[in-house]
């Protein structure tokens, strides 16, 4: 099988600094690809064993993200064979359709997949829609919170999806897009020699052909202001600590 | 001011008053979507909508067969937002309707306003980091949004017109069984107390103890994402954060847990937060009422103890 991961580079959101009008500085951020995207490498890495197939990993953004060596050699540490990129540097891809739409577009370019996996929504955004989304617009089959894959035939996946009350197990027809949940795996750490190989593996830079405007604008962004909280603050573990905790509780009325 | 529609898709019939009252202060006409027959749609024509079109969905279907008839229905109207449930069925559904529509899907959206004859939305973004607040831009929105943003009306009132879909749905998966989550599931979001433990604790047996503070304050447990997801010590239905569920019980004591802003926001509506962690820097005690620095494994039992 020909698998297709897709994984998003971001900030990382613990390094990003709140300054003092509440307005975010991303500047300082080191990269990272994005959490949730790396149950999808590992789950590709997993599925091109069994199939005895191979995956290439995909990633859409701006160049200082993409063309970043250390990034692209992070990605290609996971079990991918090679690494697709779409890099642009006009659109912000701040509204899910439009990474949608260029990663349908990516595919379009790419020409043979048999099955696309997503992370079940990115660590900056969180929208998880871009799976499905993606696969709608190439009109194949969807499933969102996917929490394990069989091989069921050469062209058709046996998926089991988990959730609010229930699991199912879906018969799925290949191409398919599968968005898998953050309980399907636990990615792995690269060893020294897949971090190696990962230098020498190819990179492709593609041109797609897709129209990919936004539809929702951003009026404002910043940071929630700090709740008041009475940080009533007792360092100890000894019995007269806890007294003091219990007596909060009771008149607090609990 | 108000919007002229609004449709309601939701597979769970529960949220249909609160969503209805809510999207009745945005709009003047209000569609509620809903999955099942007639019988059931007729049994809510009080929900609050003024009309309700049912999906009769098959044994073997899903919900998310009918995004196309759904979105054909809202496109005869100019202009129209799309609320959808934010369940998994729920934001599959809001990913088809958003390509079928042409719009974008702004989800998990904590609160809405009308703005110049539009929506507008506020979303936390980058990890509990920020919020966001955006405006569609196009003819039609979608939006996913979860219970508990508007408040539930106290009674609800109405007499809907119940109608079926126009049109069929498209089944490209079929489904080969269900099974009901072996796991016991946990409603933390309605829960008025809540025991919520993160990786200072040093084993899975640990939890014991925790859930034995939780019985004696009558709470339920809950945890952060790495004991869900690294360690997996609690089903992922457990884990509070931006990513995870949000609460807002009354008291919420969290144990051995440095307090990531990830985790922050979806613990922060709590009314009192009570933390204890050795780690006197840990960014929960800036969030936290009441904080203890010190050994939660000499605090808990003794705690136990004088709450017993």
């Amino acid at each position: 099988m020909k698998i297709i991961a897709c994984c998003k580079i971001v900030p990382n959101e613990e390094e990003i600094t709140v300054l003092p009008d509440r307005t975010l500085a991303m500047a300082e951020a080191s990269l990272k690809i994005s959490q949730y995207d790396l149950n999808a490498l590992e789950s590709g890495k997993t599925l091109a064993a069994e199939s005895g197939g191979s995956m290439a990993a995909l990633s859409i953004g701006p160049s200082n993200f993409l063309e970043n060596s250390k990034i692209r050699k992070d990605i290609l540490s996971r079990g991918a064979d090679e690494l697709n990129l779409v890099i642009d540097d006009t659109h912000e891809f701040s509204d899910s359709l439009q990474t949608a739409k260029a990663i349908a577009g990516a595919l379009k370019a790419i020409g043979s997949y048999d099955v696309i996996l997503c992370g079940a929504g990115s660590s900056d955004l969180y929208l998880q829609e871009v799976g499905i989304q993606a696969g709608t617009i190439l009109d194949i089959p969807v499933v969102n919170n996917v929490t394990g894959i069989k091989i069921a035939s050469e062209h058709t996946l046996e998926v089991e999806r988990a959730l609010e009350e229930e699991v199912e197990i879906l018969e799925v027809p290949l191409p398919a897009v599968l968005s898998v949940s953050s309980e399907i795996n636990v990615p792995g750490v690269p060893s020294m020699r897949e971090i190696m190989k990962a230098g020498k593996k190819p990179v492709n830079v593609l041109s797609i052909d897709a129209e990919i405007t936004a539809s929702a604008n951003t009026v404002e962004q910043l940071a929630p202001e700090q709740q008041e909280r009475r940080q009533e603050i007792i360092e100890g573990d000894n019995e007269e600590a806890v007294d003091a905790l219990v007596s909060f509780l009771r008149k607090e009325g609990f | 001011m108000a919007i002229q529609s609004v449709f309601i898709v939701t597979d769970n019939y529960a949220v249909l008053p609160e969503f209805c009252a809510g999207a009745k202060n945005l709009a003047d006409y209000v569609t509620a979507v809903v999955f099942g027959d007639e019988a059931a749609a007729k049994e809510h024509a009080s929900c609050g909508a003024d009309k309700i079109v049912f999906c009769p969905v098959s044994e073997g279907g899903a919900p998310e067969d009918y995004a196309t008839p759904i979105a054909a229905m809202v496109k005869e109207q100019p202009k129209a937002i799309v609320m959808v449930n934010n369940s998994i069925r729920g934001r599959c559904l809001a990913g088809k309707l958003s390509v079928y529509l042409d719009t974008a899907v702004l989800g998990s959206v904590n609160e809405l306003s009308v703005e110049n004859d539009t929506i507008s939305c506020r979303r936390v973004v980058y990890g509990g980091t920020a919020q966001r607040k955006e405006s569609f831009t196009t003819p039609y929105g979608v939006i996913t949004i979860s219970s508990g943003i508007f408040d539930s009306p106290a009674e609800v009132s109405g007499n809907a017109e119940v109608l079926p879909i126009a049109g069929a749905p498209a089944e490209p998966i079929h489904r080969i069984s269900r099974n009901e989550k072996k796991e016991g599931t946990v409603n933390l979001v309605a829960a008025k107390r809540i025991v919520d433990v993160g990786r200072g604790l040093a084993a899975k047996e640990d939890l014991e103890i925790c859930r034995n503070l939780a019985k004696v304050l009558d709470a339920e447990v809950g945890c952060s994402r790495p004991v869900a997801e690294n360690n997996k010590w609690m089903p992922k239905a457990c884990y509070m954060g931006i990513t995870g569920v949000q609460v807002k019980p009354e008291l919420i004591v969290v144990l051995g847990l440095s307090g990531q802003v990830q985790h922050i926001g979806g613990i922060n509506k709590s009314k009192v937060i009570v933390a204890i962690n050795k780690d006197k820097a840990a960014p929960i005690f800036k969030n936290a009422d009441f904080g203890l620095v010190g050994d939660m494994y000499k605090i808990l039992p003794s705690l136990i103890e004088k709450l017993s």
